[in-house]
């Protein structure tokens, strides 16, 4: 097995084994090296394929972790060069210095690209904070009136339940039934603010099963006021057969946000014209597919070859940068974004996400 | 008739918000027909009672801003209290020039809801109340003979039994009786209240 090749497999894995699994297979593999490397002869530097598990070490997203990996490999390594019956002396000695000096280097090399992406990584999750916390600023309006919907149902209902109760003769059956849809609009109520708050909760990256239907009802049920208020007629059609993906939810919420706001945003720019919105998710067993169509303003086609740069909104007053966080937001999942017309008219924005994002963990930010 | 309650409908998509209005409106005596589109109020044969519309602004589908307008257009009378999530200032103005009665923001306070809604069917109370007094006046008006109708005219501009004689060329003591069943009639006890009577039922 090329070092390439156990790479290859132990990325695959990495999703299904999770870190406790990594972890025993560099293990093992680091096992199956010193066992090599001591039953070969002296003048075969075995030893140097320490780096391969070094490298995969990385993925741990900790230097520490790293450094430890490094020193082992190298005790390893000096331990094999003692245990080693056969080989010429002197190349075994250099062999082994080689070694070392290519551990050595190449643990130095890793941290510095871990801390490296640590960083890119912490800026990347402040950015999408700052744009999420941003865009729900925006919502305000909208989410206002989420919650202000459960309490005219409190008001309400909450006044009738007392109304019956003082009447002559009392009647307890409407009191209750007002006092129970009073406890429904309170905990309504309360799933608004508790949704708002996860969305802009600083949460430090995670990784969770996420069901993706659920995960869309979440966010339009933030957005709905917003989405009336363009006037447009929302449809959707979420398939039931969805595989759950392996993201972080707040992220992904954040890009389906994006995306339903600018979708609302394209009608509410156009004064005539149907006003229809399409939120759909789809699978093809390996791979969930969610898209946004709408019948607002299009884009020519050369606008949407740069709509996911940053800094660059086609809207007045925006900033450019929602499409440029949700595109990096994907594609550290380790999927794809994408934009097109919609004829006639229109646009539609989706993403496709693997089942299993393989290689997601080490970028996500 | 009118031992029946008066009737309040109530638009809104939401089902708690309409429910709770419901059992709100019931509990205060009213009669309740509750909505969750104006389409499905549209299709609603309304009775023949005072009443008022308490319409949702925004919500799927036709909105009830639009909804009041379409209502005005088809001449329908019925007083309309808005409510909303939202305070859009222009839109509040727009509604209460278009003749809505009051414009509460969602979440209202109890009190203000009733008052607005008793309000708008007192309005509608009235309205009835006016518009059923017209058609009987209008039916006392076409108990009169032509002759009767002419000179109820002449009396309403201020002319004299003797002048209206002279004008028709009748006798004053004819003229005197059709004055008297025109009077008795249109249920006038002076001249005051006929003159009255005849400047309703010319509007």
């Amino acid at each position: 097995m090329s070092v390439g090749e156990a790479m290859r497999v132990l990325d695959r894995e990495r999703f299904r084994l999770g870190k406790a699994g990594l972890g025993l297979s560099l293990a093992l593999l680091a096992a199956a090296i010193f066992l090599a490397d001591t039953y070969t002869d002296l003048e075969i530097a075995v030893a140097v394929l320490y780096v391969a598990v070094i490298l995969v070490s990385v993925w741990f997203d900790r230097p520490a972790v790293v450094l430890w990996v490094g020193a082992s490999s190298a005790g390893l390594t000096i331990l094999s060069y003692l245990l080693t019956p056969r080989g010429a002396e002197h190349a075994g000695l250099v062999n082994c210095l080689l070694s070392l000096i290519a551990i050595g280097a190449t643990t130095y090399l890793a941290i510095r690209i871990e801390a490296a992406e640590a960083r890119a990584r912490q800026a990347r999750a402040e950015l999408a904070h700052i744009s999420r916390v941003t865009m729900m600023g925006e919502l305000t309006a909208s989410i206002a009136h989420e919650v202000s919907q459960p309490l005219a149902g409190i008001v309400a209902n909450g006044h009738a339940a007392l109304r019956w109760l003082a009447a002559t003769p009392a009647d307890p059956a409407e009191a209750r039934r007002a006092l129970e849809r009073v406890v429904a609009d309170a905990d309504r109520a309360g799933d608004v603010i508790g949704r708002v708050r996860r969305m802009v909760a600083k949460a430090p990256p995670s990784r969770e099963t996420v069901d993706m239907a659920a995960l869309i009802e979440d966010v339009l049920s933030l957005t709905r006021s917003e989405i009336r208020k363009a006037q447009v007629t929302l449809r959707t059609d979420l398939a039931d057969d969805l595989p759950p993906v392996i993201a972080d939810r707040v992220q992904l919420q954040q890009v389906v946000l994006n995306l339903l706001v600018n979708a609302a945003e394209a009608i509410g720019q156009q004064e005539t014209g149907p006003r229809d919105m399409l939120v759909g998710a789809a699978t093809d067993g390996e791979r969930v597919t969610v898209s946004i169509r709408d019948t607002g303003v299009s884009l020519a086609p050369a606008a949407i070859e740069r709509i996911f740069d940053a800094f660059h909104s086609t809207k007045p007053g925006g900033m450019g940068m929602g499409l440029a966080i949700s595109r990096s937001i994907v594609e550290a999942h380790g999927g794809t974004i994408y934009a097109a017309a919609n004829p006639p008219r229109g646009m539609v924005f989706g993403f496709t996400l693997p089942v299993r994002a393989a290689t997601a963990e080490r970028n996500h930010g | 008739m009118a031992d029946e309650p008066p009737i309040v409908f109530v638009v809104d998509d939401d089902p708690s918000v309409r429910d709770g209005l419901d059992s709100l409106f019931r509990s205060v005596g009213y009669a309740v027909a509750a909505f969750g589109s104006v389409q499905d109020f549209a299709l609603h044969r309304r009775l023949e009672r005072p009443s008022c519309l308490v319409l949702d602004v925004r919500m799927p589908g036709p909105s009830g801003m639009d909804f009041q307008a379409e209502l005005a257009g088809m001449g329908d009378p019925l007083p309309i209290v808005f409510l909303t999530g939202h305070g859009d200032v222009p839109m509040a103005v727009r509604a209460m020039k278009t003749g809505a009665v009051e414009f509460l923001l969602k979440p209202f306070r109890e009190q203000d809801l009733l008052d607005a809604v008793r309000a708008a069917i007192e309005r509608d109370r009235a309205r009835r109340a006016q518009e059923a007094s017209l058609a009987e006046l209008g039916a006392r008006f076409a108990t009169l003979s032509m002759r009767e109708k002419e000179i109820m005219a002449f009396v309403v501009a201020g002319r004299l039994n003797k002048q209206i004689a002279a004008d028709l060329k009748l006798s004053e003591v004819t003229v005197k009786v059709h004055r008297g069943q025109v009077m008795r009639k249109m249920g006038a006890a002076t001249l005051a209240d006929l003159i009255g009577l005849a400047g309703r039922l010319r509007r």
